[in-house]
């Protein structure tokens, strides 16, 4: 038997047996399920071993010039550390370890929230506001609302998010009356996005099905062959 | 104060890593790029470290006297099969790629693909238990997108007026999601700077 076709015949069994679980739960999904997760845990552990482990750690450490090896040091020491964690009783062992990527985890989010999102966004809701780059009249006009609808959109969806109120005597604690008229129009706007991505993931997961149909239809007419 | 060699750890590194990325002074960019080439290999090592403990908590499971899951021999089969194919033959190496192509990719796309059917169930039973004029709203809005999505309206697009409107159309979920978006990154910079400054430790379990 060729083996491209047996490969093909695995790609369409696994298929197969996934789209079972359109009639429900059954044994034969969850034997897929597992299947696919012991073999991507395998994929990512040959990976992260030839692709990082042993490029970054293990050859500067044995091949690598006296500087190289010093500099490997502390990334290997941080590493056995963290083995520590695998075992309840020495857990506390590896904690260093594990403070060090949190702290420089959070940095880097930090630097990238606020360089990517913060900035990058900010500049995208200014943008329509710069008129000068603008065409006529009209085209400015249409800018400049638009502009401004997006404005009050991404403000009033952040003020839906703010839950704080203040408590007064004899009183539940309630949003003021500004607030609780933004946070309206924040829904109205959240609504409608979560719309959008809904839609979005709906019509990308409809493009899986046809063409995991589509490889289904080819695979029997080769199989038929 | 609980674990302060680890919180120190923790302050330390970050303040490096983040003053080095916002003032490029000549002291503290090669600091950093260390600092950072240092966190790949830990961080590699961990997601073994995570493997490893998803590899014993399903060989806890089929010793199990009381709940033996029998699926769990399936999961460690094929990480040993896998493994010590990707050993052998390398992970550039054109056969083990198939397990990618024939493997991954086929119960990927079969699992996105039910996600239709999920979803659209899901979404059915939702509207049913909660009617109101947001879940009309968000309902319009699904199938107003899925009909732009779905190209039908591109033929209409040479009329100018169409046109506007369909640009109009799209960027009133932009507004949202930005909002979405700067709440998000206000969110993990308060939580990057409680890290920073330690008063969240998720270190020190």
């Amino acid at each position: 038997m060729d083996v491209d076709f047996a490969w093909t015949a695995v790609a369409f069994i696994l298929t197969l047996l996934t789209l079972s679980y359109l009639l429900g739960d059954n044994p034969l999904f969850r034997l897929v399920v597992y299947l696919f997760v012991g073999v991507s845990a395998g994929y990512v552990a040959v990976i992260l071993l030839f692709e990082v482990i042993v490029p970054r750690l293990v050859s500067p450490l044995l091949f690598g010039s006296p500087a190289e090896k010093l500099l490997a040091l502390a990334p290997a020491a941080l590493s056995l550390l963290l083995l520590f964690k695998l075992s309840p009783r020495l857990t506390t062992l590896g904690n260093p370890s594990m403070a060090f990527l949190v702290g420089s985890g959070a940095a880097v989010i930090i630097g990238g929230a606020v360089s990517g999102t913060l900035f990058g966004q900010i500049r995208g809701a200014i943008q329509p506001f710069a008129l000068s780059q603008s065409g006529g009249g009209l085209q400015a006009g249409s800018q400049l609302l638009g502009g401004l609808i997006l404005l009050i959109g991404t403000v009033s969806t952040l003020i839906y998010f703010q839950f704080s109120a203040r408590r007064k005597a004899n009183q539940q604690p309630a949003r003021a009356a500004v607030v609780q008229l933004a946070a309206f129009g924040g829904q109205i706007f959240i609504a409608i996005t979560l719309g959008a991505l809904y839609a979005g993931v709906l019509a990308a997961a409809l493009t899986a099905l046809i063409e995991r149909f589509d490889f289904l239809r080819t695979a029997i007419q080769t199989f038929l062959q | 104060m609980r674990a302060p060699i680890s919180t120190a750890f923790a302050i330390a590194t970050g303040l490096l890593v983040l003053v080095g990325a916002f003032l490029p002074l000549p002291v503290l960019l090669p600091i950093r790029q260390i600092l950072l080439s240092w966190t790949i290999p830990v961080a590699a090592t961990a997601g073994l470290i995570a493997i490893l403990n998803l590899l014993s908590v399903h060989w806890r499971k089929l010793n199990s006297a009381r709940e033996r899951d029998y699926y769990s021999i399936i999961l460690l089969l094929a990480f040993v099969a896998t493994f010590a194919a990707g050993l052998i033959l390398s992970p550039t190496d054109p056969d083990f790629q198939k397990i990618v192509t024939h493997i991954q990719f086929p119960v990927e796309a079969s699992l996105m693909g039910v996600l239709t059917v999920t979803l659209t169930y899901a979404s059915i039973r939702l509207f049913q238990r909660k009617r109101g004029w947001l879940a009309v709203l968000f309902t319009a809005s699904t199938i107003l997108f899925l009909i732009l999505l779905s190209g039908f309206l591109n033929v209409s697009e040479n009329l100018p007026f169409v046109k506007e409107l369909l640009a109009a159309l799209n960027t009133l979920p932009i507004a949202g999601a930005r909002g979405i978006l700067l709440g998000i990154a206000l969110g993990s910079i308060t939580t990057g700077l409680r890290i920073l400054i330690g008063a969240d430790r998720p270190y020190s379990g």
